[in-house]
């Protein structure tokens, strides 16, 4: 364990020369953007949210109907969580678990031959008459998105995150450290 | 006391601070965790119910209002005498949208028609193409919306309508067989006796299809299920949520 040192060394200044911080910063804010956005163009109109659900056709019609009142509300939780850098790490995880979520009912969707909309941004699932569907563009914005989520579970926080403000991440020095200097491995195994 | 044993002792006072301060942090930061989560759960929580709740449909509490078909094909619903406003319904048979609709405003519209609210206007139409599923959804369509057509208005009308939309078919597999929309016909309480050829003759499909090219060209549909409130369309986070469509048909009925 660091134990007390941590208090009087902030992790600031040991790690001036690392981007990695930045990068979960930035992989947040674009995670977040896009749930939010994708939230909000469903928590309008929870009846169609359930119906892209139920296009699927991979739940049954009752757990459709509570994915799809509580997905549109988890995802704008989830990015605003994001956003502020609070409880960072549980939300890229959650993040990533969705997004793999997409990518397997998307792919599956392709499999079986169904014809319809992703209803990843609202819209009740359907395509517009004489709209192709673009399963492969979906699986790759999603699989895009898993990695950033990925990618902030693991490495933390990183700037301009409520979680170090807070004190919540004191496990980030431990990475900084490996990309700041030469760095022991056995500290990151403390986490 | 020596000094190596005085030693110790400032060592394990020192130990037991920075223990005890450790702890503290510790639990400052479950506590902080914690409330943290709380909110989001709750946040999650609430939005869920919220959506929910919007989306709880009205019961049909009376009888409805009289039913009639016009020559110009739609099907009218209201008191005697309630000219406005108007809400234009439409609707395709075999859109699954459309039977989400139904199961959640098709009460509310009723009710607003029975209370002398509004003048309802059904539009039966047929949005899907030939080329959609080998044309097996748009068959599906076509044969419901022309039976509907075999039945010349009243109750029996709205409950085939009802029906129609209960039973839907998957859109990639053959349904609302002839012998099928006969039946339910019948058990909508269709007596009259030209029915069963109607359908089962398809008399009505041609009528169907100018009907639906007419409407699609002439109402500037996006799509079904539309909602049109004195011919301004109604956005789907109104037309699917009950409370929201009677709030803004009452607010038309002013």
């Amino acid at each position: 364990m660091l134990v007390t040192s941590e208090k009087q060394a902030p992790p600031r200044s040991r790690t001036s020369g690392s981007a990695l911080p930045w990068v979960t910063t930035v992989s947040r804010l674009v995670l977040a953007c896009v749930l939010i956005v994708a939230g909000w163009g469903k928590i309008g109109t929870p009846v169609l949210s359930v119906q892209s659900v139920k296009a699927y056709k991979l739940l049954p019609d009752s757990l459709a109907t509570v994915v799809g009142y509580g997905l549109p509300i988890l995802e704008i939780v989830i990015g605003v969580l994001l956003i502020v850098g609070l409880l960072t790490r549980a939300a890229g995880a959650i993040s990533a678990l969705l997004m793999l979520a997409f990518v397997i009912g998307i792919a599956s969707v392709w499999a079986r031959g169904l014809r319809i909309d992703c209803g990843c941004f609202g819209g009740g699932g359907q395509l517009k008459p004489g709209v192709e569907p673009d399963y492969l563009i979906d699986i790759l914005r999603d699989s895009g998105l898993f990695v950033l989520g990925v990618v902030i579970a693991w490495f933390g926080p990183g700037r301009l995150a409520l979680d170090s403000a807070l004190g919540l991440a004191p496990e980030r020095e431990s990475h900084d450290d490996i990309e700041g200097d030469d760095g022991e491995p056995q500290e990151q195994e403390n986490h | 006391m020596g000094k190596a044993a005085r030693d110790q002792s400032v060592r394990d006072r020192i130990k037991a601070q920075r223990e005890e301060q450790q702890h503290r942090e510790r639990l400052r930061r479950v506590a902080t965790i914690t409330a943290a989560v709380v909110v989001a759960l709750g946040a999650i929580g609430a939005g869920w119910w919220y959506a929910a709740n919007g989306s709880k449909p009205e019961e049909v509490t009376q009888a409805l209002a009289p039913v009639t078909a016009s020559p110009d094909g739609s099907v009218v619903m209201s008191v005697a005498g309630v000219e406005k406003p108007v809400l234009d319904v439409y609707e395709d048979f075999q859109c699954p949208a459309c039977k989400a609709m139904e199961e959640t405003s098709g009460a509310t519209i009723k009710n607003l028609a029975a209370e002398g609210k509004v003048k309802v206007v059904y539009h039966p139409i047929t949005i899907f193409s030939q080329e959609v599923n080998g044309g097996v959804t748009r068959a599906n369509s076509l044969r419901a919306g022309a039976a509907s057509r075999c039945i010349p208005g009243g109750t029996p009308w709205v409950k085939f309508h009802d029906r129609l939309f209960k039973e839907q078919p998957a859109e990639t597999v053959e349904g609302f067989k002839l012998e099928d929309l006969v039946a339910w016909g019948k058990e909508a309480g269709v007596t009259s006796a030209g029915f069963e050829t109607c359908v089962t003759g398809q008399q009505k499909a041609s009528e169907q299809v100018d009907y639906s090219t007419k409407i699609l060209q002439g109402a500037q549909l996006s799509g079904t299920p539309t909602l049109k409130l004195n011919g301004t369309e109604i956005g789907n986070d109104v037309a699917f949520k009950p409370a929201e469509l009677r709030k803004a048909v009452l607010n038309a009925a002013k």
